[in-house]
C-alpha cells in the first residue's frame, strides 16, 4: 500500500544547486513513461482548449444525410446515429470530461483535505468521527455510491461533479492523515508551537504545504478514475445530460446498439476515454516515483 | 341487427384465415416458443399496466369477451370476434349491449367461468370492488359505463349512459382481459390465473418468464404450443445476437430500430422481419398556462418551426409516420388522409413555415443574436431524449436556444403536473386505434392525462357527438375535423408516429403483428414451430 | 491484542450502523417513491390511489420510524417485502448472490493468476524492456471502462466466433458455468489483475530493498532463492489486502458487466431496484455488499495482527 504509507519525510536533494530545467531533464530521463503520459495529458488539455479552431462541425447538429456514416474523408471517425460528427463530439468532448475530471477531483481533494487535516491534527473525537465517515463511504462501492447520489442529485453537469468527487473524498482524507501524523511530532512543528504560533496557523502554514506532494499524486490518480467513472455512470443512463458531448455520454445504452452495425459509435468514444485516463496513469506514476523517496531508484 | 350481421361476418373472417394458413401446412404440435423480453415487467396484472411489456407475455394467459381476429393486421370494428362472448346485442336505444357467454370455460385453477367473473373485472376497474387495484389506468375507458349486470350464469349486460359503439373496440383491446372473481388483484399481479391458451408458471426478475399449454383450453385442439418461454435481455444489440444465434425464435415484438432489423436480415437472410407503426405517437407537451408559451403566436411559431421529415428520417432511420392526433392512413383506420393533413399549420413546406415562423418571432423580440433560451424537457430514457436532442437542433432555426432537461422516471409526469415546464417531449401509446380513447384520454377537459389542461368547449362537444356516431364513414370525416383543429390549437403537437421492427425465424408459424397496435395481438393460441 | 481485537469489532459495529443511516436516508433523498415510479410508468398523476399505496407500504410515515422498524426487522432477519415483485425482499436477494458470487470469485482468480507472476517478473527485471512492456498493459487495463471492454469482447465472440458468452439460461453443468462466466469474469479480472500485478510489483521493489534481502544475498543465496523465496512471502501481505478490499469493491465493475452479458446477478438488480425505488431491496443489498467490505477488512486486521509481528497495538 505504497500510496497510503506516503509520508513526505525530507528526502536528499541531489540537484541542490541546479536550475528548474535540468531537475526536469533529469526526471524525464530516467521516466520516459512519464513523459508520454504528459504529452498525452498536454495532447488532452490542447484539444479541450481550442475545440472550436479543432473542428468544422457543430458537435450537437444533427443529420439525417450522413447519420450511421462509416469514417471517410469528410467525417474522419464517422458519423453517430443522429448523424453527429463524431470527430467533433470527441473533441468538445474531452472539454467537459476533463472539466468534470478535474472538478470533481478538485472537489474531492478538497473536502479530503479538510477532512484529513482536521483528523490528523485535531486527532481525539474529531479524528474517531472522521475516521467513522471515512469507514463509511469506503465501505459502500464507488459506482453504487456514485449511483445513488446522481440519481438523488439529478442529471446535470454540476451534480454529476459532485457525485463524483464524494466517493474520492476517503482516499484523500487517509493520506492526509497520516501524513498529518507523522508531520505533528516533527521538530519544526515543535519549534512553530514553541514561538507561540496557533495551532491553525501551524497546520496551513506548516503542515499543509509538506502534505502537497502526496495529495498531488492521489489527485492524478484520481482523475483518471473520476473520468471512468463518469463513463459508467453515463453508460448506466445517469451522468452529463444530453446533448453535452461528454465521451461516457457517446458510449451510453443507447449507443451500446449500434455495436455491431457501426462500430465506429463504441470505439471512438472508448479509445478517448482510455488513453486519456492512461496518460494520466503514466504521468502518475512517475510523479508518485520522483516524490516518494523510498521508491527513487 | 347491424351488430348480429357483424358477428357473422367476423366469425366468417376468423375461419377464412384459419383455413388459410391450414390449408397451406399442416400445424405441428409441441415445442416452447422462445422470444426475448426487453424488461422484467412492473407486475403480471395487465389491468393494473400501461406497458406492452405486460401484455406480451401476459395476454396468452387470459381471455377477453371479444378480441381482435389474431390474423388481421389492422384492428378495426369488423375485425372483433367473440371470445369468451359467443355473441353480442345492442338494445333498441343502443344503451345496453349483451353478451352471451360461452359454457364449460375453466379457469387455470379449475374453477368455472362465469358471467360473475365478467362483473367482478369491471366493477375492479371501476373501483365499486371491495378489493382494489395497486393503480388503475384503465378506469378513464369505461367511463360511460353506469353498471355491468350478469342475468344468470352465462349473460352479462353493460348499460351506458349514451350510446357508444366504440365499447366494443375498448373491450376488444388486449388491455381488456377477463380476471377471476376469486383471485384477489394481489395475486394476479404475481401470479396470475386466466382461462386463456397457456397457463402462468413462473417470472424470475431479470431472467425469465415461463408459460405451460393449458390442456383445458376451451378451444379444442388448441394451443398447438407445449409452452412460451421470454427470456429478459435488457440490452437490445445483446438480443439481436441471441437472436442471431438462435438463442431464440422471436426478437420481442415491435421494438427493434430499422437500423437493427437491416442488420438481422444480413446476419441472417431467412428470418421475417417486419416493420410496422406501433401506434404510438412523439408529442410536445407546451405549457400554456406559463410564459413563454402562453402566447399563441409563439406557440404557432413553435409548430411552425417543425420539420417532421427530417425527424423521421433521424431518430426512426425513415421509419415512421406524419400524422395529427390518430395513426394515419393505410394502416391507421382514421387518421387524417394525406390531402386533409398538407392543410394543417405547420405541415406544409419546411422552408415556407420557418421563414414565417422567423417573422413571427421578430415581431415578438427575438433574433439570431438575441433568442428565446428555454428547457425542453423529457424524460431521462433514450426514446425520449433522442428526439428532444433533434428538436432542439431544429429550434436553432427560429432563434430558440433549448436546454435538454432530462427528468428521472418517477419525476416526470409530477412534473408536468405542477406546470413546471416550458416544453416537455413525451411519448404516447394508443392502446386501440380508436377516437374515443384517444381524444378523451389526451384532449379531454379534465382528463387525468391531458397533461397541458387544453380544454375547448365547442370540442367536446364533437367529441360526445363523434363518439355516438354509428355511420362510420360521417364519423370519420367528423374525426378528421376534430383532429385537425386539436393540430391548429397547438394542444399537443405531434411529432410522428413511430414504426418498429419485430423479427422471427421462418419456421415460426401464424405469426401476425398487428400494423395499428401495439398492444392486442399476443394471444399466440395457434403459432406453432415447424421443426 | 486481545482489546485491540475487540475495539475494532465496536468500530465495525459503529461503521455498519453509519452506512445503514447513510443509505436510508440518501435513497430517500432521491427524488420519487415507487408510487411516483409505478404511477409515473403508466401516465397517472395526482391520484388517489398513490396515496393508498404509499399508506399501504408505509412509506408515508417518518423516515426516524421507518429506519427503526427497518433495523428491527433486520435484527430478527426480516428484511421485508420488494415493493415491485411484492415477494418477501430475502427470497428475491438470496438467490443472485451465488451468482455475483461466482463470477466475482472467478474474476479473482484470474486476476490473481495473471497479477502476481507478471508483478514479481516486472519487478524483479525492473527497468527492462519486459518491465516496461508489462507495466504498460497493466496500465492500459486501469484506464479502460470496463464495459467498453465488456462490449469489444462480445463484439468479437459474435464476429470470429459465432458464439455468444451471454446468459439467457441457467447454465448446467459445471464447464457450461464457467464457460458463460469465465468471458465476463475476465473482462472484470482484466483491470483487476492490473491492479494486483501493480501492487505486486511495487510492493516486491520494497522488499528487495530490505536489509534482510541484501543479507541473504550476501551470505551466498541464489537470486531465485532470494527472489521467490523470501522476497516474494514478504511481499505479499499488502498484495493480499488489496485483494480483500477488491473483492468487496469488485461490485463496481460488475454492474455494468453484468449488464452487458445479461447475467441476472445482485450487481444489475440493485440498479434495478434504485431506479424503481424498491427501498428494501437497495436498503439490504447494500447492507450485505457493505457488511462484506467491513467484515473483509476486519479480517485482514486481525490477519495483520497474527502474522506480523512489527505491528503494535498501543492505543
Amino acid at each position: 500500500m505504497a500510496i497510503v504509507d506516503l509520508t513526505s519525510v525530507p528526502a536528499e536533494e541531489p540537484f541542490r544547486d541546479e536550475s528548474v530545467w535540468s531537475r526536469l531533464r533529469y526526471y524525464a530521463a530516467s521516466h520516459p513513461l512519464g513523459v508520454v503520459g504528459a504529452l498525452i495529458m498536454l495532447v488532452f488539455v490542447t484539444v479541450a482548449v481550442f475545440a472550436d479552431f479543432l473542428t468544422v462541425y457543430d458537435p450537437t447538429a444533427t443529420n439525417s444525410a450522413i447519420a450511421l456514416a462509416p469514417p471517410g474523408a469528410a467525417h474522419w471517425l464517422g458519423a453517430d446515429y443522429m448523424g453527429r460528427d463524431i470527430y467533433s463530439r470527441i473533441v468538445y468532448g474531452a472539454r467537459i470530461s476533463l472539466a468534470v475530471g478535474l472538478g470533481s477531483t478538485a472537489l474531492g481533494c478538497v473536502l479530503g483535505v479538510v477532512l484529513g487535516l482536521a483528523s490528523g491534527y485535531l486527532g481525539g473525537w474529531v479524528d474517531l468521527v472522521v475516521q467513522r465517515v471515512v469507514d463509511v463511504l469506503q465501505a459502500i462501492p464507488l459506482l453504487v455510491l456514485a449511483l445513488v447520489m446522481a440519481a438523488s442529485l439529478g442529471p446535470a453537469l454540476g451534480n454529476t461533479v459532485v457525485a463524483i468527487a464524494l466517493p474520492l473524498v476517503p482516499y484523500a482524507a487517509r493520506v492526509i492523515r497520516s501524513n498529518t501524523l507523522a508531520l505533528r511530532e516533527q521538530p519544526f512543528v515543535e519549534a512553530a508551537r514553541a514561538t507561540g504560533m496557533s495551532e491553525f496557523r501551524i497546520a496551513v502554514r506548516h503542515v499543509l504545504p509538506n502534505t502537497l506532494a502526496p495529495l498531488i499524486v492521489i489527485a492524478t490518480a484520481q482523475l483518471g478514475a473520476a473520468i471512468l467513472t463518469e463513463a459508467s455512470l453515463s453508460f448506466l443512463g445517469l451522468g452529463v445530460p444530453e446533448p453535452h458531448p461528454s465521451w461516457g455520454r457517446m458510449l451510453s445504452e443507447s449507443v451500446a446498439e449500434y455495436v455491431r452495425v457501426a462500430p465506429w459509435l463504441v470505439v471512438f468514444p472508448g479509445l478517448a476515454i482510455s488513453l486519456a485516463v492512461f496518460g494520466t496513469n503514466l504521468f502518475g506514476d512517475a510523479l508518485r516515483d520522483i516524490l516518494d523517496p523510498r521508491l527513487r531508484n | 341487427m347491424r351488430a348480429k350481421l357483424t358477428v357473422l361476418a367476423a366469425a366468417i373472417l376468423a375461419c377464412a384465415s384459419v383455413a388459410n394458413a391450414q390449408a397451406a401446412e399442416q400445424p405441428k404440435r409441441g415445442g416452447i416458443f422462445r422470444v426475448y423480453h426487453r424488461e422484467t415487467p412492473p407486475s403480471l396484472s395487465i389491468i393494473e399496466e400501461a406497458t406492452f411489456s405486460v401484455n406480451i407475455p401476459m395476454m396468452a394467459v387470459f381471455n377477453n369477451l371479444v378480441d381482435y381476429d389474431q390474423h388481421i393486421p389492422q384492428n378495426s370494428m369488423s375485425t372483433i370476434r367473440p371470445e369468451l362472448a359467443t355473441s353480442w346485442s345492442w338494445d333498441k336505444s343502443n344503451t345496453a349491449l349483451t353478451f352471451k357467454l360461452r359454457q364449460g370455460v375453466k379457469w387455470h385453477d379449475g374453477k368455472p367461468f362465469t358471467a360473475n367473473d365478467v362483473k367482478c373485472t369491471f366493477d375492479l376497474i371501476q373501483g365499486k370492488s371491495k378489493d382494489k387495484l395497486r393503480k388503475n389506468p384503465r378506469k378513464g375507458w369505461y367511463e360511460n359505463v353506469t353498471d355491468v349486470t350478469p342475468n344468470g350464469d352465462y349473460e352479462v349486460t353493460f348499460h351506458l349512459k349514451r350510446p357508444q359503439p366504440s365499447l366494443l373496440a375498448m373491450l376488444a383491446s388486449g388491455y381488456s382481459p377477463i380476471y377471476p372473481c376469486h383471485v384477489s388483484a394481489a395475486q394476479m399481479r404475481t401470479h396470475p390465473i386466466g382461462t386463456g391458451p397457456f397457463k402462468f408458471v413462473e417470472m424470475k426478475q431479470n431472467e425469465s418468464i415461463k408459460l405451460v399449454k393449458n390442456p383445458d383450453y376451451w378451444k379444442k385442439g388448441l394451443p398447438y404450443l407445449d409452452g412460451i418461454e421470454y427470456t429478459i435481455i435488457r440490452d437490445r444489440s445483446t438480443a439481436e445476437l441471441a437472436f442471431i444465434a438462435g438463442k431464440v425464435d422471436m426478437t420481442f415484438p415491435t421494438v427493434m430500430t430499422p437500423a437493427l432489423v437491416k442488420d438481422i436480415k444480413k446476419q441472417d437472410p431467412k428470418a421475417i422481419c417486419e416493420i410496422v407503426p406501433i401506434n404510438v405517437s412523439t408529442n410536445l407537451i407546451v405549457n400554456r398556462d406559463k410564459p413563454p408559451f402562453n402566447n399563441a403566436d409563439l406557440r404557432k411559431a413553435l409548430a411552425l418551426s417543425l420539420d417532421r421529415k427530417s425527424m423521421i428520417d433521424i431518430i426512426q432511420q425513415g421509419e415512421g409516420d406524419i400524422g395529427g392526433a390518430l395513426l394515419p392512413p393505410p394502416e391507421g383506420v382514421w387518421g387524417m388522409p394525406p390531402d386533409v393533413l398538407k392543410t394543417v399549420t405547420g405541415y406544409g413546406d419546411v422552408k415556407k413555415n420557418r421563414a414565417e415562423a422567423q417573422g413571427i418571432m421578430k415581431k415578438l423580440g427575438y433574433a439570431p443574436d438575441k433568442p428565446l433560451k428555454i428547457k425542453v424537457s423529457t424524460r431521462n430514457l433514450a426514446t425520449y431524449r433522442d428526439p428532444a436532442v433533434v428538436l432542439i437542433d431544429q429550434l436553432k432555426s427560429i432563434y430558440v436556444d433549448a436546454e435538454l432537461e432530462p427528468v428521472e422516471s418517477g419525476a416526470w409526469f409530477a412534473k408536468i403536473a405542477r406546470g413546471d415546464y416550458a416544453v416537455g417531449l413525451n411519448l404516447t401509446g394508443n392502446g386501440i386505434d380508436d377516437p374515443d380513447q384517444a381524444f378523451y384520454e389526451n384532449f379531454g377537459c379534465g382528463s387525468q392525462r391531458n397533461y397541458t389542461h387544453y380544454c375547448n368547449k365547442d370540442l367536446q362537444k364533437l367529441f360526445d357527438e363523434q363518439s355516438q356516431m354509428t355511420d362510420l364513414a360521417k364519423r370519420k370525416k367528423l374525426v378528421w375535423q376534430i383532429d385537425k383543429q386539436i393540430q391548429e390549437d397547438v394542444a399537443r403537437p405531434i411529432l410522428f408516429h413511430a414504426r418498429s421492427g419485430t423479427c422471427w425465424k421462418p419456421y415460426v408459424k401464424n405469426m401476425t403483428i398487428m400494423t395499428n397496435s401495439s398492444y392486442n395481438g399476443y394471444r399466440y393460441e395457434d403459432v406453432w414451430l415447424d421443426k | 491484542m486481545g482489546a485491540y481485537l475487540i475495539r475494532r469489532f465496536f468500530l465495525m459495529l459503529l461503521t455498519l450502523f453509519g452506512i445503514s443511516v447513510l443509505i436510508f436516508v440518501m435513497l430517500r433523498l432521491v427524488p420519487g417513491n415507487i408510487a411516483d415510479i409505478l404511477f409515473d410508468a403508466a401516465g397517472l398523476i395526482d391520484s388517489a390511489d398513490k396515496v393508498k399505496l404509499e399508506h399501504d407500504l408505509g412509506i408515508d410515515r417518518p423516515i426516524v420510524i421507518q429506519y427503526v422498524d427497518w433495523i428491527g426487522g433486520l435484527a430478527h432477519g426480516d428484511l421485508g417485502y420488494s415493493y415491485v415483485s411484492e415477494k418477501p425482499a430475502i427470497d428475491e436477494i438470496a438467490p443472485r448472490i451465488p451468482i455475483t458470487a461466482k463470477l466475482a470469485a472467478l474474476a479473482l482468480t484470474f486476476s490473481i493468476l495473471f497479477g502476481v507472476p507478471l508483478g514479481v517478473i516486472s519487478a524483479v527485471r525492473q527497468n527492462s524492456w519486459l518491465d516496461y512492456v508489462l507495466r504498460v498493459i497493466s496500465l492500459s487495463g486501469l484506464s479502460m471502462p470496463s464495459f467498453w471492454i465488456a462490449l469489444l469482447i462480445l463484439i468479437l465472440f459474435a464476429h470470429y466466433f459465432g458464439a455468444l458468452p451471454i446468459y439467457t439460461d441457467p447454465p448446467k453443468g459445471f464447464w457450461n458455468t464457467l464457460w458463460l462466466y469465465s468471458v465476463p469474469a475476465a473482462a472484470v479480472g482484466f483491470r483487476s489483475s492490473a491492479l494486483v500485478m501493480r501492487l505486486t510489483r511495487s510492493s516486491m521493489l520494497e522488499v528487495l530493498r530490505q536489509d534482510y534481502i541484501r543479507t541473504a544475498r550476501a551470505k551466498g543465496a541464489s537470486d531465485q532463492a532470494v527472489n521467490y523465496r523470501h522476497a516474494l512471502r514478504n511481499a505479499m501481505l499488502p498484495v493480499v489486502t488489496v485483494i480483500g478490499i477488491e473483492a468487496a469493491f469488485l461490485m463496481g465493475g460488475l454492474i455494468v458487466t453484468e449488464t452487458v452479458f445479461n447475467i441476472p446477478g445482485v450487481a444489475r438488480f440493485l440498479v434495478e431496484a434504485i431506479q424503481w425505488r424498491d427501498y428494501p431491496i437497495v436498503q439490504n443489498l447494500v447492507m450485505f455488499i457493505a457488511f462484506v467490505a467491513v467484515f473483509i477488512n476486519f479480517l485482514i486486521d486481525v490477519l495483520y495482527a497474527a502474522l506480523d509481528p512489527r505491528i503494535k497495538y498501543a492505543s
